[in-house]
């Protein structure tokens, strides 16, 4: 555990307040952490997904020795420290080649896990396309009937839209959509739609068998072109940016029923609060009487000393003349000394 | 004039953005997410993988933007801005819900009174410089009698009276009960937000090595020959003191007086008690009581006791 720290000046009281549990969530954080051996495809994966997944992503260089499905204390931890609510953990060993922990925490805890093997991966350089700026939001699409029906793919999905899209906004730009994650399974396999019916069971079993059968998950990423279509909705062209991933689902944790109750609850937002921006504090933003929204901004004091006043050649500072050449200053001295004479003969 | 022509381009125009699938999608506009519930095509799955998984993307990334398009759009510099609904899908939050903030005394005895808030502004004006000074802080208006050039002095007063310096001790006095005030509010917030067993301890260990320092000091001696326990500490600086054996009548009085008065007073614990009783922690109703008989005739009195009582 980490102490608790009391702010000793209002810049880190400020810090400490950004962390407070707020009503409305800003985006999770995601930390990267690499295993004590992620191989080469591993590496490149989570640098792609940290590209996505950036200004909200932080990377640890440094290799780990942690066990997320063994021991949990470590990303608690980081957890807390980094202010952090996502892991992507790398790891390959001989059983488990290429692996890819997602871990989700709530309230410094961890809540559940998940994971995925890479088993073919393209990256965004290898595709000679237009990319999407950093840091605007992705539209997600899901396709597979199974991620309403199997838990598994339930939890896999509530997970990446938690990843790539989990802030709630209350407007966007509709020029700023710029790219799409799709996640579409491969068809599902005959033996899990005749065993629909005892779903529950086959997952609780979490047998090597079992995790076999799940159809492979194929991850892409696509920038939107929007056309015009001759009507007010444009159509939309997609093409290829890469990263483009096939997972396969191994080893997973299910949330704790009671810590996943606690995170569930929603707080009661009144309506004067929803229209004021979700119950997120806006400073110096205020609408007056006749409805028109005042904001108030800092301006830095003035640096005086920089003003450009009136150009005077008696102004003109000495080492200006000095430098145009050494006769010329000379010159200059003589006057002076002359100036000065006749003041005193004033 | 054939309108049938204009139809069928408009038909024409529709069939590119709109998306025909057996089960429809499930659009959380909050999100941004479009969810495609179809089960896959296993043949074109297996004959080209990019262009299935593209063209399904494409139809579900079609209708979210519809979508996305259908809502109420308003204009920013940055371009159109949609206004989003929130969001149907439920996703686990990152950190607990915030607890509320525990109410201040003052905050509690105002909400029990139905005492409104009321912002005072920060600056007022001052006639003198005719200009808004601040209320308080640097060459804040309540240091006005502190800075004034002439001040009054009581006809009575000390030869070093001074004006100034009692204003300044009067506010300082002002700033310190606030602080005392606020500490005592921290505590009372800490005191109802703990329900820690290792805090209560402490609280009672801490009030057993009070009653036990108050008990050794009980007797003539002040505890030096009562018999100690292995690991009791020395109590230090205990002195015994005596009052002198002759006073004068009116200090001897006056002290009298004042055990006769502690006899007659109710003690503190059954006070306390009684008070709590009496109705919340916020309103003393006795007390109320009391001072309103004191004020008033006796028909009054009744009539305020009744409504009390409704």
């Amino acid at each position: 555990m980490l102490r608790t720290i009391k702010p000793k000046n209002a810049r880190s009281k400020r810090v400490l307040q950004a962390r407070e549990p707020k009503e409305v969530e800003d985006p999770r954080t995601a930390i990267f952490v690499k295993g004590t051996h992620s191989g080469e495809k591993v590496t490149g994966v989570m640098k792609e997904l940290m590209a996505l997944k950036r200004p909200n992503a932080i990377s640890f260089s440094k290799k780990n020795a942690v066990r997320p499905f063994e021991d949990a204390s470590s990303l608690e931890f980081w957890a807390q420290k980094n202010d952090a609510s996502l892991f992507v953990v790398g790891q390959t060993t001989k059983k488990r080649p290429d692996g890819m922990v997602l871990v989700r925490m709530y309230d410094n805890r961890v809540l559940d896990m998940c994971e995925l093997g890479v088993e073919n991966w393209v990256s965004m350089n290898e595709l000679k396309t237009p990319k999407a700026t950093p840091g605007h939001k992705p539209l997600m699409h899901f396709a597979s009937e199974l991620f309403d029906t199997h838990p598994r793919f339930i939890q896999l999905k509530s997970m990446l839209m938690d990843f790539f899209s989990g802030e709630v906004l209350d407007s966007i730009c509709l020029a700023g959509l710029e790219h799409v994650i799709s996640v579409s399974l491969a068809p599902t396999p005959a033996s899990m739609n005749s065993t629909a019916d005892n779903l529950q069971g086959s997952a609780s079993k979490a047998s090597e068998g079992a995790e076999s059968s799940l159809p492979k998950v194929h991850v892409r990423a696509y920038t939107i072109r929007l056309l015009a279509s001759g009507t007010r909705t444009p159509r939309v062209e997609l093409t290829p940016m890469g990263p483009s991933l096939d997972l396969v689902l191994r080893r997973n944790t299910e949330p704790d029923p009671e810590i996943l109750k606690q995170a569930m609850k929603r707080p009661k937002l009144r309506k004067q609060d929803v229209e004021k921006g979700l119950g997120k504090k806006r400073k110096n933003i205020e609408v007056d009487e006749m409805g028109d929204v005042r904001g108030r901004i800092h301006v830095a004091k003035q640096d005086l000393g920089r003003l450009q006043t009136r150009k005077m050649k008696g102004l003109k500072g000495g080492q200006e003349e000095s430098d145009d050449s050494d006769d010329e200053s000379g010159d200059e001295e003589a006057a002076q000394s002359r100036r000065r004479k006749r003041r005193k003969g004033e | 004039m054939d309108v049938s022509e204009i139809l069928a381009a408009h038909v024409a125009k529709q069939k590119l953005i709109t998306v025909e699938k057996d089960i429809p999608l499930e659009i959380d506009a909050g999100f941004l997410t479009v969810t495609d519930l179809n089960p896959g095509d296993a043949e074109s799955y297996d004959e080209s993988l990019e262009e299935y998984l593209l063209s399904t993307a494409r139809d579900g990334v079609q209708a979210l933007v519809s979508s996305l398009f259908a809502l109420p759009i308003t204009s920013s510099a940055d371009g159109p801005l949609a206004r989003l609904p929130s969001p149907t899908t439920q996703l686990p939050r990152a950190k607990p819900l915030p607890k509320p903030k525990p109410l201040t005394k003052w905050e509690k005895f105002a909400k029990a009174k139905g005492i409104q808030k009321q912002r005072k502004d920060k600056k007022v004006w001052d006639e003198e410089k005719q200009e808004w000074v601040d209320r308080w802080g640097w060459k804040g208006a309540n240091k006005r009698e502190e800075t004034q050039w002439l001040s009054e002095v009581p006809a009575n007063a000390d030869a070093d009276y001074d004006p100034a310096k009692i204003a300044r001790g009067a506010r300082k006095e002002k700033m310190a009960k606030n602080e005392r005030q606020h500490q005592q509010n921290l505590v009372r917030a800490q005191a109802a937000n703990m329900n820690s067993s290792t805090s209560d301890r402490f609280e009672h260990k801490k009030g057993i090595d009070r009653t036990l320092a108050t008990a050794r000091t009980s007797t003539a001696s002040m505890g030096r020959f009562d018999r100690t326990l292995d690991g009791e500490k020395r109590l230090k600086g205990l002195k015994r003191k005596f009052s002198a054996a002759e006073v004068s009548a009116t200090a001897e009085k006056s002290q009298n007086l004042a055990i006769l008065k502690n006899l007659d007073r109710e003690p503190i614990m059954k006070k306390a008690k009684s008070s709590k009783e009496a109705g919340g922690d916020v309103l003393n109703i006795r007390k109320a009581i009391r001072s309103y008989e004191c004020e008033d005739e006796k028909g009054e009195k009744m009539i305020f006791i009744s409504v009390v009582l409704a």
